[in-house]
């Protein structure tokens, strides 16, 4: 069993690096193998796609097959891509994917933030704040500032009754909520309508306010 | 080994230190021991509302500096007995005490008496810190006004966030009947369940709680006055007995219908 092999696929080459093999055997073949390709081929631009397999590569190992890289100009990695992930970078995609259930008071002057959606059934005090960079489906009581989409995006929505809020905010959007006509209903929806205002609809909108999200969910067309 | 009790507030001027007195001086009526801590470092004034303030020698800040012992700082009350104050220092800030002095000065006292109250600085700072610091458990006191109860509901939220043994327990202060009749407050039971916190007393405002104060006597020790049952029956409750809520009369309250006002008229001739 050869350390790397080199395959062709209908979109250009793949190098596959072996997990079983040692990494330095892996990079003195490929120091060979890529010395063969000069050799054979040294004007033809190849793109490589780097594949590891079950083994992940940390920042020093892919700097090293950089470097190797770098010696040939017309040798070009496309990426560098594996079958397997940290387990933080599964639990950061666990978390940003996951709808938290919240059921607590966010006093005055507490901030609560959040990563990914937030079903909300607590209470939001004035002056407290719930932030999030996910929607928000709010079932609680919110008298203080909810934001969803924290920082800046404004594909996010806040389902629920905000009628009593302080403060809406979807990513940089923000409204003062004393100063608008908002309906109390666990009906509504805020949202950032395409001229970047905060808009308010019905449920029974969704498809229209975001398509992404309510075919996302699996929404009838 | 007695309860440390922490009084606070976040907002000033809602009645911390009259509070603080009143119940520490209930206490000492039903004969307990107890102590009173004024942690208001360079604003005492829990001393002058019993009329203790021409009796201070040293204060906290010497017993926390070593320059004094607790003995000698503690002022004896001159009503009762089993009643003492730790005054507060005058002439620094509340810089100068860390948490952990103050801890250490409230589990001695706890050795020597059933109930440690400790006056709370208004604000969040240090000095909140520091009074929290031994406390078993914390009264929160607010008054109807909304600001109040908002930075009531601010250090409820910081007391969540260092919890003490006992949950906080809520005393709403100075209630105006009139006005919470009318919807110009809020009233007990909003307040309470907004705050989210239990109940346990209730006190109504009343002129004579100032006038007494101003003569270093508290109000507690007029039995007939409604201040002084509410500060009473929160006295109670804090040694474990059931009372139930008072009932507020309002017959004393200077708005008065126009047919009472006739009776009152007529009654004056007879």
């Amino acid at each position: 069993m050869k350390a790397v092999s080199l395959k062709g696929t209908k979109n250009g080459y793949e190098l596959v690096l072996d997990e079983a093999a040692s990494f330095t055997d892996s990079i003195a073949e490929l120091t060979d193998l890529l010395a063969k390709l000069d050799h054979d081929y040294p004007t033809k631009r190849m793109h490589l796609d780097i594949i590891t397999g079950n083994r992940l590569l940390n920042d020093a190992q892919r700097d090293e097959i950089h470097r190797l890289f770098a010696n040939y100009k017309h040798l070009l990695i496309n990426g560098i891509s594996s079958n397997v992930i940290t387990i933080a970078e599964a639990k950061r995609i666990r978390e940003s994917e996951n709808v938290h259930v919240i059921y607590q008071t966010i006093r005055n002057g507490q901030e609560f933030t959040v990563t990914g959606d937030v079903l909300f059934l607590g209470t939001i005090h004035e002056g407290g704040k719930l932030v999030t960079s996910g929607n928000i489906y709010v079932l609680g009581s919110v008298h203080g500032v909810i934001q969803a989409g924290a920082p800046n995006s404004e594909d996010k929505f806040i389902v629920g009754d905000l009628h009593t809020a302080q403060q809406i905010r979807i990513g940089e959007q923000f409204d003062i909520v004393a100063d608008k006509q908002i309906k109390g209903s666990f009906q509504n929806v805020a949202y950032v309508n395409n001229l970047h205002i905060l808009d308010y609809g019905k449920i029974g909108e969704l498809k229209q306010i975001n398509p992404k999200f309510y075919n996302r969910i699996g929404g009838v067309q | 080994m007695g309860r440390a009790i922490v009084v606070t507030s976040g907002k000033g001027g809602v009645g911390k230190t009259t509070t603080t007195a009143n119940l520490g001086v209930s206490l000492a009526l039903m004969g307990k021991k107890v102590c009173l801590m004024d942690l208001d470092i360079g604003l005492r004034n829990l001393d002058v509302i019993l009329g203790l303030d021409n009796r201070i020698i040293y204060d906290i800040v010497d017993v926390a500096s070593g320059e004094a012992k607790l003995r000698q700082a503690l002022v004896k009350d001159k009503r009762f007995d089993s009643l003492y104050v730790l005054p507060a220092a005058q002439t620094t800030n509340k810089d100068s005490l860390t948490p952990e002095q103050v801890k250490t000065i409230v589990d001695e006292l706890q050795q020597e008496f059933d109930y440690v109250f400790i006056d709370c600085p208004a604000g969040i700072e240090q000095g909140f810190l520091n009074a929290i610091a031994g406390a078993d458990g914390a009264i929160v006191v607010t008054t109807p006004e909304i600001s109040a109860v908002r930075d009531a509901d601010r250090v409820i939220g910081l007391l969540e966030q260092h919890p003490l043994d006992d949950q906080p327990k809520l005393v709403i202060n100075r209630i105006r009947k009139n006005m919470m009749d009318n919807g110009d407050t809020m009233d007990i039971d909003e307040i309470t369940q907004h705050l989210g916190i239990e109940l346990l007393g209730i006190v109504v405002d009343d002129d004579a709680v100032i006038r007494t104060s101003n003569h270093g006597e508290p109000i507690v020790m007029d039995p007939d006055n409604q201040a002084s049952q509410g500060y009473r029956n929160i006295a109670r409750r804090i040694n474990g007995e059931t009372v139930p809520l008072m009932q507020i009369d309002d017959t004393k309250e200077s708005k008065q219908s126009f047919w009472s006002k006739l009776g009152n008229l007529f009654s004056k001739k007879d």
